[in-house]
Formats: structure tokens, sequence, C-alpha cells
């Protein structure tokens, strides 16, 4: 492929695609439905989770279950970048990337599917500094506090 | 230009006073509402009375069983001033007697109203269509008129989670996006 | 206030050899035509091209029914051997306006197209990147002239 036009510096949140971390994803379609263009494809079905305890076993406890994601696809054709999807994930599993999507000579190979979001993801720049004077984040407490517990 | 002057108020209980109007205040902006029946008294008094020499805008909104608000963006850009001047009229033959005689402008804005609305200005001298393609039917802009798009193409987010195409149970009701309606009622066959 | 970088120019020419001489007709529709602008303003101007002519007509832009026809008798009056880039969301498939009552879902329901660029609006760069990834076909000679 053409090697693509040298870019100005662009800012760490500039909008040029999508990527999705997949681990992230319980199918949740909030994406997809809220999504204003419709460009946004989830096919998932569901598992069951072995507890792995007898005491599941004996009592016939209701089996847990889970999604599991089959499909996800972003249709970058018909995309207009709006950033709802971003913005309304609960799970933190969709990102903006300032990579670009190339163009394609088919209008199929502008739909990305759950592969390609993924290895848009190298792209996607570290979270913004907190500001000074700012709360720590949670993660950050929670983890420290495991390290001391354990 | 903002509406909030004192000055814009003023007008609009002037205007008011002279057609039997009634004054409102909302975000910002003054509206007058005028019986349709002296509709193009308003607007001439508007220009000619208050000053409000500059035409804006004119469309409608359309309000369901109470028929279709006929909005009209009038300013003075001296002032600064700005005045919503409204009407109301029925939803069955909705007609208005045109403006065209006051603000030659208007008559682009009705032709477009009259294409998206279906409400007749009377008096307009060509009431053409200005936007949509020839041939097409309806009034796109009415809120009864459905967007056939959403209506044929299936919508990603109906599917619940864990569930992928061609698996829903089909006595399962699958939930609309906003502004289809229900397939039992108008789609495909 | 802050003083601002102002954008590094980037490099606005299409190498396609001598054996083709790429006129560009560009079809500004809509907002993607102000990024269409950006592409191709300042660039100074273009060489004079040796070489067999080929016309790359670029559809940047919401393709309203209202306009189809017209589009559709400019691509036929383009002498052959023509290509359709095609620049944005709505010319790729109507975009946001999908769903309108009077939007033509994707100029390609008019004419072939032969490269899409996708974006909303895409970057100027992007539109470089099309057209180089389009003289690549055509030296390549994967594309029916």
């Amino acid at each position: 492929m053409t090697e693509f036009p040298p870019l100005p510096p662009l800012p760490p949140r500039s909008r040029g695609s999508i990527a999705l971390l997949e681990e992230s994803c319980t199918s949740c379609m909030l994406c997809a439905r809220e999504c204003p263009d419709w460009c946004i494809t989830i096919d998932s079905h569901t598992e069951g989770v072995p507890t792995g305890t007898a005491a599941t076993a004996t009592t016939g406890a209701r089996l847990r279950t889970r999604n599991v994601l089959d499909r996800f696809a972003i249709d970058y054709s018909l995309c207009m970048y709006c950033g709802i999807c971003v913005d309304v994930c609960p799970f933190d599993a969709l990102f903006w990337s300032p990579e670009l999507v190339r163009a394609g000579f088919d209008i199929r190979d502008l739909d990305y599917q759950r592969d390609r979001l993924g290895a848009l993801l190298p792209g996607v720049p570290p979270p913004p500094a907190v500001d000074p004077g700012a709360e720590e984040p949670k993660e950050l407490a929670a983890a420290r506090r495991r390290l001391q517990e354990g | 230009m903002s509406g909030t002057s004192a000055g814009s108020v003023e007008l609009g209980e002037r205007l008011a006073g002279l057609v039997e109007g009634t004054v409102k205040r909302s975000y910002g902006d003054v509206t007058v509402d005028v019986p349709a029946a002296r509709w193009v008294e308003a607007v001439t008094a508007a220009r000619d009375e208050l000053g409000l020499t500059f035409f804006d805008w004119l469309s409608a909104v359309d309000e369901l069983a109470g028929g279709f608000s006929v909005v009209c963006h009038l300013a003075d850009p001296v002032g600064p001033a700005h005045l919503l001047v409204r009407t109301r009229v029925p939803a069955a033959e909705p007609a208005l007697a045109t403006v065209t005689g006051v603000f030659r402008g208007a008559s682009w804005h009705e032709r477009e109203t009259f294409e998206m609305f279906g409400i007749d200005f009377v008096g307009h001298p060509a009431l053409l269509p200005l936007l949509l393609p020839a041939g097409f039917e309806g009034r796109p802009l009415r809120k009864d008129f459905v967007l056939a798009a959403r209506a044929a193409k299936a919508w990603p987010g109906g599917k619940e989670p864990g569930e992928a195409d061609g698996d829903a149970a089909p006595s399962r009701r699958r939930t609309q996006p906003p502004g289809v309606p229900d397939p039992a009622v108008w789609g495909p066959r | 206030m802050a003083s601002v970088d102002l954008p590094v120019p980037f490099p606005r020419t299409v190498d396609v050899g001598t054996r083709y001489a790429l006129s560009v007709h560009s079809l500004g529709l809509a907002c993607c035509a102000v990024e269409l602008v950006a592409a191709t303003l300042g660039g100074g101007e273009p060489p004079p091209g040796a070489g067999d002519p080929v016309a790359v007509l670029v559809v940047a832009g919401t393709v309203t029914d209202a306009m189809a026809g017209a589009v559709r008798r400019l691509y036929d009056q383009l002498p052959e051997p023509r290509y359709v880039v095609s620049f944005g969301a709505c010319s790729n498939s109507g975009g946001p306006y999908w769903d309108s009552y009077c939007v033509t879902k994707g100029v390609d329901q008019l004419i072939p197209v032969d490269v899409y660029v996708p974006g909303c609006p895409p970057r100027p760069e992007a539109l470089i990147d099309g057209l180089r990834q389009l003289a690549a076909k055509i030296e390549a000679g994967r594309v029916d002239a």
C-alpha cells in the first residue's frame, strides 16, 4: 500500500478511528443502540460459566451465564466519527485513536471486523495525565491495597 | 441578535396590543402569538410601526393534533431587536395568507414550508416546490411521515445482549428504534 | 493569546510517472468540499502533464436525490478513461444522512466508484492518499480502463 502523506503533529485526542478492546466488551449492545448511523453490528451468544464447586452442583443453583462476543463490526463507510459509542460504553472497551482509516477500493474493505478493530489498539494514546490536585484514580488505590494485603 | 433586550419585550407587547395577540418569553426569545386572521396585519405592523425591517425566516412546526404553528422571525438590525411572530393553522386543510406582499424574501420560505408541511399560502405568486426532487410524494417534515430507510433496515441495536442474527424467538417482540412504527402497522410486507 | 503552529504544508503531488496525466474534477457538494479545497489550495500550478490524459472525478459531499441526475450526467460526459473517488461518508454510503427522505445512499448507486475515502470529513491528506492509491491501481493495470 502506498505511504500516507505526512501528517502535522496531532493532539492525542484526535479522532481518527475507533479501536476495540475485546476483553472488556460484554456485548451489552449500548454502543449499537446509541449509534446514530446504525453502523455498529454485534453478534453474541451466551455461555454457561461453570462455577466449579460441589455446592452448586448439588443445590442446582442457576447456572451463571456470560455473553461471548462473536462479531463486532464498525462500518467506517457509514461512521460519522461522533464518538457516542466511545462515550456510552460502560466498560471502556472502545477507544479513540489518531490513526486514520485508510481508503479502500471496495466499500466492504471499510467494514472493520473485530480483528482489525483490535489491531488499531496500539495506536491508542495513553490517557491524559490527571490534573494536579485531583483525586487519585481508583485503580491505583485499589492496586496499592492489593499489594499491601498480599 | 439577542431577544432578551428590554426593547424586544416592549416591541412584543406593542405588537400583541395591536393585533390582539399574546406575548411569551422563553429561552431568551420573545414570541408573539397572533390570530391567523390577522397574520398579514401583524407582520406589516412589525415592519412599519415597530421597525423590524429584516425578515429572517419563516417556517412551520407540526403540532400534531393542534395543527401547525407557522413561525416568522423578524429583526431590527439597528436596534438590535428580534421577535418571533407565530400563528396556528388547523391540521385539516392548513392555509394561511402569504406575507410576500410585505417581504418579497418570504417567497422561497413559503415555498419550502408548503412542500415540507403542505400549508397553502393564499395569494403566493408561484407556490412551486423548491428543494424536493420532481415526483416526490408526501410532506416530509410532518411528524407522521415515516422515514422508509429506518423502517426497512434491520436495527443493529434491536438485538438483545447474547443474541445473534436469526436467533431471536419469533414470538418475542423486538424493540423498535426511535421514529420507526411497529412493523405490524407500517412496513415491508 | 497563545501562538498557533500553522499546519505543515504536505506534499500535494500524486506521482503517476510519465505514462498518465491525471486531471482531477472536484465535485464539491457539501462540507467535504471544504476539505477538498484544503487539499488542493496553495499547491501552486501543477506541471504540465505528460502522457495519456486520465479523468478523475472526486465526489465530495452528500448526493441528494435532486442532484442525482446532474451527477450521473457529469460522469457520462467525462471522457474515458475515467475514474471516480468517493470522498467522505455521505458519498460512500449516505453517511449520517442515510435515513433521510431525499439522500442517495452513496454515489455508487449512480456511478461506479474506484476508491472510497472514509471520514466525516476525511482529512485533506486522506484525499491525497486516496488519489495515490488510485494512481497505483491505474499503474498496476488492475482497473478496466
